[in-house]
């Protein structure tokens, strides 16, 4: 798979992870430690994904 | 002397500090549509980083976002952050929208269409759609100006007479140098915005106690607004879907935003810009919704969860001179939106509607004064329609901030197939753009109005499935614009494969 399709695939599994974890893993755990503490680790998974891509960047002649 | 002296006299201070730096703009505007309205392609990454971060994060975040987390507890934080999770996609168009932008000169997201499509159609169809649904999400900025200086002076200053000055400030911050002045009053904007806001919060989590003692409190006192669904049942999956999908591609279906992706001078500079909004972002949003969920703690009960911000800033724990300075952040929050939204549609009817369409041999300095008339005209529609909302009686939770805006995103939601097909289907064509974004349009605004949710799912959830479903089926019976979309994909293809992009 080129590097645009894996970028893809791995937006769709944290999109996936979005709706599974604090739905059907966390719905009963009534702590900052559940669902609050699960977005928060896992859009900095997103961010620091995103960093990894775009830090690899140069400049393109035109 | 009294609070609402202090109130007039901190924004006083705001909108002279604001006009001395658009004045001093002024000094570099040249001549042209690009000129006025992409600040020449030439902004820096820093400057380019806040004027992200302040278009995008509005009123709507310590308002809006924080009242839905006092009404609707943790699924708030979720929805906001499936948008900056939808920010990954900008490793795939910002360098695409850069490069054609350059390459094309296009200075409205509309005009691409346009091109790419090879037809006038397809851009005002577009055109339309911001202009008819970016008039409720201006009107959310206005009245969460009009909340807060309401509420801060215990109702002394009228909810107008804030969104008479939100209003004033945004059209002359967009017309006295257009994106120049914006993206510089932005950025000024935003650092009051995130410097303010973890302020008070640190004040009010000490006043608690500290994080350890606040979560504990929250813990305790509302641990059914720590789940999804909350224990009152709000955030099922089919109202967190019918929230997050149309953030989700905010960053590209928001023109107001999309057109920031033409205007860095470099490809450092487009990493600067990158990188500062997603840290921007991230940090602001975590500040909104715990200031929402102290919120929850100090001032339950209130039946306008909109107002829960205002409540906050006036009980005693804050200092009045820092809640004054927070009011100014909320409100620089609201008109850096609401200037970037008007000179957009500025932009986009004087591109994709007056050329396009009404005189194609119009020049461009007459081009920039069209747009330039259509500022105060738009500001005038949301002004009424603000004013209209912010009448409506009761805890009305049609009429929330977050609700009127995600509403507007739905709207504009149904541009993003035509734009998705752009970049990456060959097979698209105009008749499918056009068709999808019309029908999807219709079917969202049916369904908003009605209120009808057949399966339980959102309007913006069915317009998107309608719109996807035409925007295929139609292009695979039309014929596309061969040889303009192998020119442009192509050209993509060797610049992004040249850029070691993906």
């Amino acid at each position: 798979m080129s590097k645009t399709g894996w970028a893809w695939t791995w937006f769709g599994f944290l999109l996936a992870l979005d709706i599974a974890i604090p739905w059907f893993v966390l719905t009963h755990v009534e702590k900052m430690s559940g669902a609050f503490l699960f977005w928060t680790i896992w859009v900095a998974a997103a961010i620091i994904s995103a960093f990894v891509i775009f830090l690899k960047w140069k400049g393109a002649k035109r | 002397m009294s609070t609402v002296f202090w109130v007039w006299f901190g924004i006083a201070i705001y909108i002279a500090a604001g006009l001395a730096i658009a004045v001093m703009a002024r000094r570099r505007l040249g001549a042209g549509m690009s000129e006025f309205f992409l600040a020449n392609r030439k902004v820096g990454g820093f400057v380019s980083a806040l004027t992200y971060s302040a278009t995008t994060y509005s009123a709507f975040m310590m308002i809006g976002l924080a009242g839905l987390t006092y009404l609707s507890g943790v699924g708030a934080l979720g929805f906001e952050l499936t948008y900056l999770c939808g920010m990954f996609m900008m490793v795939f168009f910002l360098p695409r929208y850069w490069l054609v932008g350059r390459k094309y000169g296009y200075v409205s997201p509309m005009e691409l269409l346009s091109d790419r499509y090879q037809s006038k159609w397809v851009g005002a169809t577009a055109a339309i759609l911001a202009l008819v649904f970016l008039v409720p999400y201006s009107a959310a900025q206005l009245m969460g100006v009009g909340y807060l200086m309401n509420g801060i002076s215990q109702g002394a200053i009228p909810v107008v007479a804030g969104i008479i000055i939100a209003a004033l400030c945004a059209i002359a911050w967009s017309n006295i140098a257009g994106m120049r002045s914006v993206a510089w009053t932005d950025a000024f904007q935003a650092l009051i915005m995130i410097a303010t806001s973890a302020v008070v919060l640190g004040v009010v989590v000490a006043a608690l106690g500290g994080f350890g003692s606040f979560f504990g409190k929250l813990e305790s006192a509302s641990p059914g607004l720590l789940t999804v669904p909350t224990a009152k049942g709000a955030w099922s999956i089919n109202m967190f879907i019918g929230y997050a999908l149309p953030w989700l591609f905010f960053l590209i279906s928001n023109p107001q935003v999309s057109q920031r992706l033409f205007i860095p001078k470099s490809v450092t500079a487009m990493k600067q810009m990158l990188s500062g909004f997603l840290i921007f972002g991230f940090i602001y949003t975590l500040i909104s919704v715990l200031w929402g969920f102290s919120a929850t703690l100090l001032v339950p009960g209130l039946a306008k969860p909109d107002l829960a911000t205002p409540t906050l800033l006036s009980l005693p724990i804050i200092p009045m001179g820092l809640a004054i300075i927070v009011m100014i952040g909320i409100t620089a929050a609201a008109i850096s939106t609401i200037d970037s939204i008007l000179l957009t549609l500025s932009s986009v009817w004087a591109r994709d509607i007056h050329k396009g369409l009404i005189n194609p041999r119009v020049s461009e300095r007459r081009e920039v004064r069209v747009g330039q008339w259509v500022i105060p005209i738009m500001t005038i529609i949301a002004f009424v329609f603000a004013w209209w909302v912010a009448e409506q009686p009761g805890n009305a939770f049609e009429f929330m901030i977050a609700r009127l805006s995600v509403a507007a995103s739905a709207g504009l939601l149904m541009a993003v197939p035509a734009i998705f097909g752009a970049f990456f289907w060959k097979r698209a064509t105009a008749a499918g753009a056009i068709v999808s974004c019309v029908v999807g349009a219709i079917v969202v605004l049916l369904f908003q109005i009605t209120g009808w949710k057949p399966l339980g799912w959102w309007p913006g959830t069915w317009g998107f499935i309608a719109c996807l479903i035409l925007f295929v089926g139609v292009s695979l019976a039309t014929k596309p614009p061969r040889k303009k979309a192998d020119e442009f994909i192509g050209y993509l293809k060797q610049k992004l494969s040249e850029g070691r992009f993906i």
